[in-house]
């Protein structure tokens, strides 16, 4: 059982396909860590000092777009 | 044992999600970079090219402040301030009086110690010599 913590039941992945919000925000939460890692960015300070921060633009951005492609372009396909 | 199509789909769409992801943020990464590219800095800008986007205020830039009596008076207009700092002081201060402080003939008359007509005289002389000169230096008469 410990491994399914890892993986999205079928449930929740056929009703975000049908567009529930609820089950995409259980996705979008899947994959928070991985967007957050996506979104990461160099960032220099004033005193030259480079940094990674979190984009929260591109952070959201990628959020938006994994919620419209896997309402509009997600398919099962056959085995 | 699990249900080997929850795994089939479960694999599809975790593939699926990954892909979206990655080829978003390189996309967006692109963008960036395409955007580094052409932006310039406002701090950069030459002045010819920052004239092009901007304006300046000209708030007081033609006004011109003359004293009389102790009180100042500011006159609005590089040419006619010209004119009027030209004149000679007792002229000056009638039209000042007159015309920028608002005060009647019989009022300069009492502030200046003089009889009323000669006040009253010297404004209609020195209204006309400022009308000559300003038409000499080819002043534009506002439009009323």
């Amino acid at each position: 059982m410990a491994g399914d913590m890892n993986v999205l039941p079928l449930s929740v992945i056929e009703e975000a396909i049908k567009g529930d919000g609820d089950a995409l925000a259980a996705v979008i939460n899947h994959y928070k860590g991985y967007i957050r890692y996506l979104a990461m960015r160099p960032l220099k300070d004033d005193y030259g000092n480079e940094y990674l921060c979190v984009d929260e633009d591109m952070r959201l951005r990628l959020e938006a777009k994994l919620i419209h492609s896997i309402v509009t372009g997600f398919k099962i396909l056959p085995a | 044992m699990k249900d080997p199509y929850e795994q089939r789909v479960q694999n599809q769409f975790g593939g699926f999600c990954t892909r979206v992801l990655k080829n978003e943020a390189a996309r967006i990464h692109n963008e960036y970079a395409r955007q580094r590219e052409r932006e310039k800095s406002l701090d950069d800008l030459s002045p010819d090219e920052l004239s092009q986007i901007t304006t300046t205020d000209t708030y007081f830039e033609d006004e011109h402040v003359f004293e009389v009596l102790g009180k100042s008076v500011v006159v609005t207009g590089d040419l006619l301030a010209e004119a009027i700092s030209k004149l000679p002081e007792d002229k000056r201060d009638v039209i000042l009086l007159s015309y920028f402080l608002g005060m009647s003939d019989r009022e300069i008359s009492e502030h200046m110690d003089v009889v009323r007509q000669s006040i009253s005289k010297r404004r209609a002389k020195t209204l006309k010599e400022l009308r000559e000169y300003l038409v000499k230096e080819g002043f534009e008469w506002p439009e009323i």
